[in-house]
């Protein structure tokens, strides 16, 4: 049996008086990829972030790799950081720097890897999301699909062991977003382990080895895609199918 | 004959300074004034070079320096205490404070021994008694015979001097207008804003005689002695120096070294000024205004940036009891500072801190500005910093930046790109405000204009120079700024 990579454990999260997170306990074992959905504002995005704790939990544990992120010393913290890319809904590229700076800075600033290893690095990345001929372009150039190639390509350059994915194509005029896709699931197939916020049934059908249904504050079924999109057990996820895929 | 505010910053300063250092008073017990010059080799004498014949500026072979009678009498006491002299240049409002805070060892400005002065300074003997004289239009001279003729005009004398008070006490239904700069009342006086201009005998004979439009007639006021006297003042309970130096007084007065060597060679040099008074011929002195001007707002610029990125950095502080006390002094002095003049901020870098250190006019006048324009860049910084869009530092954290990294290679990059036109106006605001340290003597284009001016008896012209040299250097900052902003927009 593999050890899980992320083990999250009665995890909780409020705002003030607002619960977001109630009391949520999953695992993500290696090279899994796991699709979150659920009606918006149910706390995927707040999930996703306590994941790498850009947002504190109010209480309970996040381990990556056996280590609990919530009692670590922030160095530790933004080593484990590396370890776990984040792809923004909306990019959120540096729209001073190039998108060859974009990809470098990371790992130059905080790995010191050296400018020719970093930008030999930055090309391969970009010919595997298919935009080495835009390594000099700033981001105020690219297409929205183009951007989030470049924000994955970014994440990757700190070689990650884990992809985490925030409505990635929420914010893609529709001929874009199968671009994007197609990136991931060459990713998957790669064999990273990725969680994935998306509103895309299709790619959940495809590439999730699991569903995790969110809703009100709890994980409500975790589940393979196939029996969860043909047979989902709580009403709460009955609804909210019933409502997406008319 | 000047200046009673004065006394009271002073006052207000050295009380200031005295809780701070302890000992300041102890000096009068034990008096070694006079040793500690003689050890330093030089005197150093405080004097504000608007004044002739007393003392002005003159291009003597191509340079720019101060002389007059008074800096003959000066030159004397320090030949006869075997030490050299050193001038220094300030406003006379400044002069009493830079005796007490020790930036000088003597003030000679035609000053007179009143008792209110007398309190805070020591003073030698009398070494030359003067008399008032006003001066007024040529054209006029049928009109007005003394102080009393004024009934419903106006007259000028310099802001909180002798003459100012007794104008004002001694003549009835006269109003009395106060201007800091002697040049300055010559030239309400010559575009008629006032009547006369009540001044020292010497000084009304040297305006008289460099301008044939002007005329000068007796003031008959009653003044008791020590009105119309000039000493030397040195600090309070320096008694051996005075007494040293009064030795030199007393050999001036007595063999009338004043009328018969200082004034007819003080006039020598008011002579030379009015051959060539055209601005060209001053283009040294302009030169020297241009590049101090550019210094201080160079170096200002340069430290209170990093004072202001610091200062941002600060104020939004987070985290244990450490940062919220860091936040909180960021805050109050961002708040102090803005709540204070630039001027009195100034003043107290030379002369309160001048008490602890010693520092130079120029450097002094740098810090203070820095200190100051920290405080309002940090102000523009920070909202910068929070005009940059929470992604970017999320994008940044999740890459395994440290929260310094992020700041550094990140977020302020962008907000100086957001707030350079902020900055480039601060910039160009400096420029401007670099002048308030011609208070303290600093070179800068106002002083130098100031110096143009009573050299060559012209008011208005040396104003417009610099008013077109202002001109030029800020709008060619504002190009290069503009210049740069471009380049920065490829995003
Ligand atoms: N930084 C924050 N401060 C306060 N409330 C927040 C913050 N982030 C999210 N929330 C609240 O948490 C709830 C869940 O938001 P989110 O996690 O973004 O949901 P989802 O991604 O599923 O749409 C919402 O009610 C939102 O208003
Ligand atoms: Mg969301």
């Amino acid at each position: 049996m593999t050890k899980p990579i992320i083990e999250v454990k009665s995890l909780a999260k409020n705002f003030g008086d607002n619960v977001v997170l109630k009391d949520i306990t999953e695992q993500v074992d290696p090279g899994q990829v796991i699709v979150v959905i659920g009606p918006s504002g149910g706390g995927k995005s707040t999930f996703l972030r306590c994941l790498n704790l850009l947002e504190t939990p109010t209480s309970g544990e996040v381990d990556f790799n056996g280590e609990n992120l919530t009692t670590l010393d922030p160095k530790r913290v933004n080593e484990l950081r590396e370890q776990m890319g984040m792809v923004f809904q909306n990019f959120n590229l540096f729209p001073n720097m190039t998108v060859l700076e974009n990809i470098k800075l990371a790992p130059m600033k905080v790995k010191a890897v050296d400018d020719a290893a970093a930008t030999k690095r930055a090309h391969e990345l970009l010919k595997q999301v298919n935009l080495d001929d835009h390594a000099d372009a700033f981001p105020s150039s690219l297409s929205g699909g183009q951007a989030q190639r470049v924000a994955i390509a970014r994440a990757l350059a700190m070689d990650p062991k884990v992809m985490l994915f925030d409505e990635p194509t929420s914010a893609l005029d529709p001929e874009m977003v199968g671009e994007v896709l197609n990136v991931m699931k060459e990713l998957a197939n790669q064999g990273m382990t990725m969680v994935v916020v998306t509103h895309e049934m299709g790619f959940a059908k495809s590439v999730a080895d699991r569903v995790w249904f969110m809703a009100d504050g709890f994980i409500q079924e975790n589940n393979t895609p196939e029996s969860f999109f043909s047979d989902p057990q709580t009403e709460r996820a009955q609804d909210f199918l019933s409502k997406i895929l008319m | 004959m000047k200046k009673k505010w004065v006394l009271f910053l002073a006052l207000v300063i050295a009380l200031f300074t005295g809780a701070m250092m302890t000992g300041t008073t102890a000096q009068a017990a034990s008096d070694d004034s006079l040793a500690q010059v003689q050890k330093k080799g030089t005197l150093v004498m405080g004097t504000s070079p608007d004044y002739p014949p007393y003392e002005f500026q003159a291009t003597v072979h191509g340079k720019t320096k101060v002389v007059g009678m008074d800096v003959a009498v000066g030159e004397k006491i320090a030949k006869d205490l075997g030490v050299k002299l050193e001038v220094k240049s300030m406003s006379f409002d400044s002069l009493l404070v830079a005796l007490q805070t020790g930036k000088v060892d003597m003030v000679i400005s035609g000053m007179n021994p009143t008792p209110a002065r007398k309190k805070n300074v020591d003073f030698t003997h009398t070494y030359y008694q003067g008399g008032y004289s006003i001066v007024i239009n040529k054209a006029d001279k049928g009109i007005y015979k003394n102080k009393d003729s004024f009934k419903g005009k106006t007259i000028g004398a310099q802001t909180g001097s002798t003459m100012y008070n007794e104008s004002k006490k001694q003549t009835t239904d006269t109003t009395v207008k106060g201007m800091t700069s002697v040049s300055d009342l010559i030239l309400g006086l010559q575009s008629h804003k006032l009547q006369g201009v009540a001044m020292e005998k010497p000084s009304a004979e040297a305006y008289v005689s460099n301008n044939k439009e002007l005329a000068s007639i007796p003031s008959d006021f009653d003044l008791s002695a020590s009105d119309t006297s000039a000493s030397a003042a040195f600090k309070k309970g320096s008694t051996s120096l005075v007494n040293a130096a009064n030795k030199s007084v007393d050999q001036i007065k007595n063999q009338n070294l004043v009328n018969k060597d200082y004034l007819p060679a003080a006039g020598k040099y008011l002579k030379t000024n009015t051959v060539n008074t055209s601005m060209l011929h001053y283009w040294k002195a302009f030169l020297k205004g241009v590049e101090y001007t550019l210094i201080i707002t160079v170096c200002s610029v340069f430290f209170g940036f990093i004072l202001g990125v610091l200062l941002a950095l600060a104020r939004m502080a987070q985290g244990g009891p450490l940062m919220t006390g860091l936040r909180w002094l960021a805050t109050a002095y961002v708040e102090f500072i803005r709540g204070t003049p630039m001027m009195v901020q100034v003043m107290f870098v030379y002369f309160g801190l001048g008490l602890v250190v010693n520092l130079p006019a120029l450097m002094s006048g740098i810090i203070a500005i820095s200190l100051n324009s920290g405080a309002y860049v940090a102000e523009y910084i920070r909202g910068g910093i929070n005009s940059v869009d929470k992604g970017q530092t999320e994008a940044a954290r999740s890459l395994g930046m440290s929260r310094g990294y992020t700041m550094r290679y990140v977020v302020l990059p962008q907000a100086l790109k957001n707030i350079w036109p902020s900055l480039g106006n601060e910039f160009i605001t400096l420029i401007k405000d670099s002048s308030i340290v011609s208070i303290i003597g600093v070179s800068e284009l106002i002083f130098q204009s100031n110096i143009v001016r009573s050299d060559t008896y012209r008011g208005v012209a040396p104003i417009a120079v610099i008013m077109v040299l202002y001109f030029i250097l800020t709008f060619t900052a504002s190009r290069i700024l503009n210049f740069f902003e471009r380049r920065m927009q490829h995003d």
